[in-house]
């Protein structure tokens, strides 16, 4: 496919914060990542304002193990508190990506190169991506490889169909949908030989609202074209 | 699934059993509460007929207290304020005379009682037992009718007595039920009606199920706050307040709590808790509710720790956390276990028969599975799922069934029915091997973190962590620091440990606890050698003399420095040879035979490992068995009474 990756990420932690725990703050992970904690992922790897990266599949390599440690989390009102995370241990994920160029953003019509992008992220998946790559939440760090989806084994390769129930699939943000709107996405998840096919965001029915917000506008303002940073870099070397 | 739409899929499967009592080994008495419904302890209950009159009161006895009531959000929650239960409550609320007897109550709780009761009546929900409850609590008599009847008791002003005293010429005088049954004074006594209408088998309004569902519907239509739920994903009225009371009925830890607004929990990106997340009130009722009911039933709790196991096809299964004995069916196979049979073979097959009777052989289609669920708190009001993992039935059988066949070894801690120490082959429990590891005076904060870190190691054959096992045979090397039986107890859990941590090594089947005189493992010979300087010198004892042999003194040095400690022992063991006379000649032999299998370059100062407590352990165990016994073992005889090794072990 011209616009499409393939990667393993795995970590010794991770944690996929379920909302329903996250409320009372003794955190406990879903028991698989979330589209939106998968799309942060690639967004790591390689990501432009051009782009929207939509999550295809991920395959659970290793079996689904959890384990707790005792957190000392910071207090919004002062002090610290003490409380029990519960995280996924040793997971290993494949997962299927591909872009497309955000509609929302006329501005970079001109960077709307498949071609150009579709190199830059498969030499970013390379080298394990640009950012540091996280698995939910920041203390689980993960790493990332190429690979090609659905070479090796799983865990899971024999176990015909697995019902994780209702879960979030992740939180549309202005920037992507257009609209002033934060909301918050659910779906039903299953997984089949250890594969869960993700729906894309807009074919999502369970939607709730969860607040507002506006889209973060480049312009010439805090955006610099990299010819224009070449000259300022190079020309000066020449200059001097 | 997630952890509550499986623990409401557990309640809807077990829907028939919903508000039925049954009895724990304790006397205690547990039910799967139907939604909408929590359980409190009534101290009177009040029967009356059809009409609405009053026939009859009672104090209830403190073993039948227990009472299933209708409660709403905002009455399940209450504290000082005061929010009244829908049908049964204290005093305060449901007697109209209450400030006439005990005087003025905070809030207007009677009236607001009476207006609750008044909207379920109205309500197309209905149900003619209640409005005769509401008949009857609408006179404002029950105070008056209670003490009428001799249950509550005033003083000289007509008021509540608060604590009974008794007359002075009167010593004989009797204590009232009411006092028997209350801790706090009379006003606090908690009211359950009857209605006794001719020809309804069932007057008790908090069993009777039509009851229970008139209020549920009553109840379900007066949520109108409806949202998307995360759990069921349905359009549905929503709980805006969870269960506490979740490990017992002091509880107030919450598993789903939303008050945090002032932590950074959900904050920064939602700014009410709403917006983070929502679960209908069905589905929160329905999983809390199935989760106490199934702690109260099965659930382990240690030291605040809540370990639960069920299947969703049936319900028991055998717990990670228990030792082997319990597959013993210690009425019929005692011959079997304290035999001489200890093949590892038959013992296999023991415990693959046991496990075997929790496998289902129905239909292949539909999934059967297990959940392994711990709970604990680290603070006091909120709760957190410490450990949880749904696996096939079938895996989860085979894990459970390869951890007792690998970590296993001959133990003679555990009791049976008579009260009698038994000999059982088997795999020890996790507590158990948190003291074998930690010593009997662990504190349970370290004996509960110990059992969860083992539970990886049982159910996804992990192997065991190292600090673990280095520590029991750290304690098990030292047994003069110990009593007897700790140490008897220590050394064989550690055989285990040591036993299942080589094998997984190695690949391959290690050990028994039957000698294996190929065995040429340097450890495991120093461990032998250990044995036999052991009984050597305990025979040339005579009975009384109870004292530990040198080689039991020199086993901490010995596992440091074999070398260097085996020729202290030896030059100790001169006298006892003496003593005996021919009669060492049997072990002098052995002793040979043991130390010519030992290479030149193994005879140094390198310490043990633990492998030696297993050559210590079988070659113990192999010279007290007498050579008939032997015999009888080999051709595959059950016998018995060869336990005698251990007969000068302590009382556990």
């Amino acid at each position: 496919m011209r616009n499409q990756i393939e990667f393993e990420v795995s970590g010794k932690y991770a944690l996929f914060t379920d909302p329903l725990t996250k409320l009372g703050g003794e955190k406990f992970s879903y028991q698989i990542p979330t589209y939106q904690a998968l799309k942060g992922i690639v967004e790591s790897i390689y990501w432009k304002p051009t782009l929207i990266w939509i999550i295809d599949e991920v395959r659970i390599m290793n079996p689904i193990q959890t384990e707790s440690k005792g957190m000392r989390p910071i207090e919004y009102s002062g002090g610290n508190t003490l409380a029990y995370y519960t995280y996924l241990r040793d997971v290993r994920y494949q997962v299927k990506a591909h872009f497309i160029f955000n509609p929302h953003r006329e501005d970079l019509i001109h960077d709307q190169n498949e071609h150009k992008h579709h190199n830059i992220a498969k030499r970013a998946v390379q080298v394990g991506g640009r950012r540091d790559i996280f698995l939910g939440t920041r203390e689980c760090q993960g790493y990332v490889e190429h690979c090609q989806f659905g070479e090796d084994e799983s865990f899971y390769d024999r176990i015909g169909e697995l019902d994780f129930g209702t879960m979030l699939h992740g939180i549309s943000y202005p920037d992507e949908t257009g609209s002033n709107e934060r909301e918050v996405r659910l779906w039903k998840a299953k997984m089949q030989h250890g594969v869960i096919r993700f729906i894309r965001p807009d074919e999502c029915t369970l939607i709730r609202k969860a607040g507002e917000g506006t889209a973060k506008i480049f312009g010439s303002e805090n955006m610099q074209s990299v010819d224009d940073l070449h000259s300022e870099w190079f020309d000066n070397e020449v200059n001097k | 699934m997630s952890w509550l739409a499986n623990l409401s899929k557990t309640y809807d499967d077990h829907a028939n059993v919903v508000g039925q009592f049954e009895m724990k080994k304790n006397g205690k008495e547990y039910a799967l509460i139907p939604i909408s419904h929590t359980t409190q302890t009534a101290h009177i209950e009040v029967h009356l007929n059809g009409r609405g009159d009053i026939v009859n009161a009672y104090v209830v006895d403190k073993n039948d207290g227990s009472t299933i009531i209708p409660c709403t959000e905002a009455s399940a929650s209450r504290t000082s304020a005061p929010v009244p239960y829908p049908l049964f409550d204290k005093l305060s609320y449901v007697a109209g005379d209450y400030t006439q007897f005990c005087g003025e109550a905070k809030g207007t709780p009677y009236q607001d009682y009476l207006n609750q009761l008044k909207a379920w009546c109205e309500s197309p929900f209905s149900h003619p037992k209640v409005q005769s409850v509401l008949h009857y609590v609408s006179k404002g008599t029950l105070i008056t009718d209670l003490v009428e009847r001799g249950i509550l008791h005033v003083d000289s002003r007509g008021k509540l007595l608060e604590k009974w005293v008794a007359a002075p010429g009167d010593q004989e005088g009797k204590k009232p039920d009411i006092f028997n049954v209350i801790a706090s004074d009379q006003s606090g006594a908690f009211v359950r009606f009857a209605v006794d209408i001719p020809g309804e088998p069932e007057s008790r309004l908090w069993r009777d199920a039509s009851v229970q569902q008139s209020f549920i519907q009553f109840y379900e239509m007066s949520l109108q706050d409806k949202d998307i739920c995360f759990v069921t994903g349905d359009y549905l009225p929503v709980a805006d307040k969870h269960a506490s009371r979740i490990r017992h009925s002091g509880d107030k830890s919450k598993l789903i709590s939303a008050n945090d607004s002032s932590g950074f929990t959900y904050r920064g990106r939602f700014r009410t808790s709403r917006d983070a997340a929502t679960v209908s009130y069905e589905a929160s009722q329905k999983g809390h509710n199935a989760l106490k009911w199934l702690i109260d039933k099965q659930g382990t709790t240690m030291d605040g720790k809540v370990f639960l196991v069920w299947g969703s096809s049936r319900l028991d299964m055998p717990e990670p956390q228990e030792d082997s004995f319990i597959f013993w069916d210690d009425a019929d196979d005692e011959a079997a276990l304290a035999g001489g049979d200890r093949t590892h073979k038959e013992f296999a097959l023991q415990i693959r028969k046991a496990i075997n009777g929790y496998r289902y052989d129905g239909d292949y289609q539909s999934s059967h599975e297990v959940t392994i669920m711990t709970l604990d708190a680290a603070t006091p009001g909120r709760m957190s799922i410490m450990y949880y993992r749904t696996l096939d039935q079938n895996i989860y059988l085979d894990r459970i069934q390869a951890w007792h066949e690998s970590c296993y070894w001959l133990h003679r801690y555990r009791k049976n029915k008579y009260d009698k120490l038994v000999s059982f082959i088997g795999a020890p429990a996790t507590k158990d091997i948190a003291f074998a590891a930690y010593g009997p005076r662990a504190s349970d904060k370290v004996v509960k973190g110990l059992m969860e870190r083992m539970l990886p190691c049982i159910i996804d054959e992990r192997p065991i962590p190292l600090d673990i096992i280095r520590s029991s045979i750290h304690r098990a090397s030292n047994p003069v620091g110990m009593d007897n039986w700790e140490w008897e107890k220590t050394l064989s859990i550690t055989c285990a440990l040591v036993r299942k941590d080589h094998q997984q090594d190695h690949k391959k089947e290690g050990y028994g606890v039957s000698l294996d005189t190929e065995a040429t493992d340097r450890s495991y010979l120093f461990g032998r050698m250990l044995a036999i300087a052991d009984v050597l010198e305990r025979s040339a004892l005579s009975k009384d003399e109870k004292r530990a042999t040198n080689a039991i003194r020199y086993m901490n040095a010995f596992a440091q420095r074999p070398g260097r400690t085996w020729t202290i022992i030896q030059s100790n063991l001169q006298p006892y040879q003496a003593k005996m006379g021919t009669g060492a000649r049997y072990y002098n032999s052995l002793l040979d035979e043991v130390g010519a299998k030992l290479r030149l370059e193994d005879y140094t100062d390198k310490p043990l490992t633990g492998l030696y407590l297993l050559g210590f352990y079988s070659q113990r165990n192999d010279l007290y068995t007498s050579k008939k016994d032997k015999e009888a073992a080999a051709a595959l005889n059950h016998n018995d009474e060869n336990e005698n090794q251990m007969n000068e072990q302590g009382d556990n």
